[in-house]
């Protein structure tokens, strides 16, 4: 079945000014990592508090009357999946599968994601922020780090392309 | 004056349903864009799919225009407006490991979570794989910190680095936009591609 | 429909706009003319020479004097403790955290009133709190406190306490001509409320 997607620039568009309502209404923009860290730091809180207490990083975020996942990216990633539900129902795009080039097989494939995810979950706490929190957000106002980060992972992935292109072409 | 809930015209309780909203249309554009589909995202890099590329540097350019027209017509104090802090080799290395991640992966944080909310099996590994991530960051935290905090360049704006006034960075990344766009227009009559 | 060269021209014509438009440095808080002219009816920014001279004995500690003359003058005479902003630099990056906080009271004097006062105009336009101005300044000062005038026999009670509490200043601050001792006037001049500098909320965010 064909489907439609909407004109990019169009969707740049609307995204652009999703980021502005996101900037005028809260003072801040988009982000996606940051979500995540919330949970693994709730996780590790609970799972193990004393490591969470003594861990530097953890600890930034955990004590007393802090809880890790009442934060703005929080509700807004849950946010993010309903708003891809909704549009993905509305276009009948809804479908469990997994989505792999003819070339390579569908556990190839999971495992690629697999890795994918680890490095950048690394690379996003890393770099302070992923493609929407820093590099978007952070390009729409002007911030160095912005452009910055944006430069290094649009590169990055250009140039590392030719070796991975058997999976995807 | 914006932003309203830092100003406190809105009450602070309103943020996070805010945020919620938000949220659902970031993931409504992204998902109608085609984000949800690895083929399409990792396809700018071959140029058979530029898509990538259009939405985000549109999405880029209209955020920056409608924070300077804004601020133009005294609809925002752009001084309340988060700018990210520059910590110069983290953000660097940083990226460089998340392109790896982006051209193994064919995700994003944000674009997975898009996927797997249709049903993308790929994505929620993805997904997965970024709770791992994190959670090595973290675990590595005490050998990663003097990297992580070096070279703190404050919350710096490019267009100071470059030493010219916000309005006309603006232009000028309109014009590196357009640009890209025209040569996307044209890879992609050369490479072949199919819609996922 | 959104095409390539629609996108073009719009963007390249907000673009343009955007770029030669000067940039907007408009500053919150900005009071509006009508306030100014309010306050200004009401004087509620000047200090007495009285006042100023009793919080001093008292050595308050959230007064914060502003000499705004030149260094010149500055060096030849000026009242403890004052700190010397010349008028020129009252804008400078330097001094911004002093003329605009919400801790101390801050009180520009100068010769007469012109030049503190427009010292004051100039930062109350732009929003910033708790300055003040010592009225008739430091002529005012040494004709009243340092070298204060004698109250006929026949004066209003009130004019008898505040000449007694003018001596005993004078002695406090070396002024001449005043030998006898006065019992130190009770500290009666209510000092206004020091404004809280409203803290701007840094901008909160990340990833």
């Amino acid at each position: 079945m064909k489907t439609k997607y909407m004109n990019p620039y169009l969707a740049g568009v609307l995204l652009g000014l999703v980021l502005l309502s996101a900037f005028y209404f809260s003072g801040r923009g988009l982000g996606a990592s940051g979500a995540v860290k919330s949970v693994v730091v709730t996780a590790v809180e609970t799972v193990a508090s004393d490591h969470a207490s003594n861990s530097e990083y953890y600890s930034k975020y955990t004590g007393e009357g802090k809880n890790p996942l009442n934060s703005w990216l929080v509700y807004e990633i849950l946010g993010v999946i309903v708003g891809g539900f909704l549009s993905g129902a509305l276009a009948g795009r809804l479908k469990l599968k997994v989505e792999h080039s003819p070339k390579i097989t569908s556990n190839k494939r999971l495992m690629l994601a697999g890795i994918g995810g680890i490095l950048f979950g690394f690379g996003s706490q890393l770099g302070r922020g992923c493609t929407s929190g820093s590099a978007l957000t952070g390009m729409a106002v002007l911030s160095l780090a912005g452009f910055v980060t944006m430069m290094a992972i649009f590169g990055t992935a250009f140039a590392l392309a030719y070796f991975f292109r058997r999976n995807w072409i | 004056m914006g932003p309203l809930i830092p100003q406190e015209i809105i009450a602070e309780g309103w943020n996070f349903f805010i945020a919620f909203v938000v949220g659902v249309g970031f993931g409504f554009v992204l998902e109608q864009a085609g984000f949800s589909s690895s083929r399409k995202l990792a396809g700018v890099f071959y140029g058979y799919d530029t898509v990538v590329l259009k939405v985000f540097f549109t999405a880029a350019v209209t955020g920056m225009l409608g924070l300077l027209y804004f601020s133009l017509f005294d609809w925002i104090d752009l001084n309340l407006v988060w700018v990210n802090p520059t910590f110069l080799w983290s953000a660097i290395i940083g990226g460089v490991i998340m392109g790896a991640g982006f051209i193994i992966g064919g995700f994003c944080p944000g674009t997975s979570v898009c996927a797997l909310a249709i049903g993308k099996i790929d994505a929620m590994v993805f997904f997965g794989g970024i709770f791992i991530g994190v959670f090595l960051f973290g675990e590595t935290y005490a050998i990663i910190k003097p990297l992580y905090m070096a070279e703190y360049l404050g919350n710096i704006k490019l267009s100071d680095v470059l030493g010219i006034s916000q309005g006309a960075l603006a232009f000028f990344v309109i014009i590196a936009a357009l640009a890209m766009f025209y040569v996307a227009e044209i890879a992609e009559k050369k490479f072949p591609r199919k819609e996922y | 429909m959104l095409t390539l060269k629609r996108l073009t021209f719009i963007l390249f014509g907000l673009g343009l706009v955007i770029a030669f438009v000067p940039e907007n440095t408009t500053k919150p808080y900005k009071l509006s003319a009508e306030n100014m002219l309010t306050e200004i009816q009401f004087g509620t920014e000047m200090v007495s020479p009285d006042e100023l001279a009793d919080w001093l004995i008292n050595k308050d500690p959230s007064i914060q004097l502003i000499d705004v003359r030149t260094p010149k003058d500055y060096n030849q005479f000026h009242l403890e403790n004052a700190l010397n902003i010349p008028i020129s630099q009252l804008l400078a990056e330097e001094w911004v955290d002093y003329v605009d906080q919400g801790i101390k009271m801050n009180i520009f004097y100068s010769n007469g009133t012109t030049l503190s006062h427009e010292a004051w105009m100039i930062t109350r336009q732009l929003g910033y709190e708790n300055n003040y101005v010592l009225q008739g300044g430091l002529n005012y000062w040494t004709e009243t406190i340092l070298n204060p005038t004698a109250p006929s026999l026949f004066s209003a009670d009130d004019e008898i306490a505040k000449y007694e509490f003018r001596k005993g200043a004078s002695q406090y601050f070396g002024g001449g001509g005043v030998k006898s001792s006065a019992s130190q006037a009770k500290s009666k001049a209510s000092k206004p409320k020091i404004k809280r500098k409203k803290k701007k909320k840094a901008p909160q965010g990340g990833c």
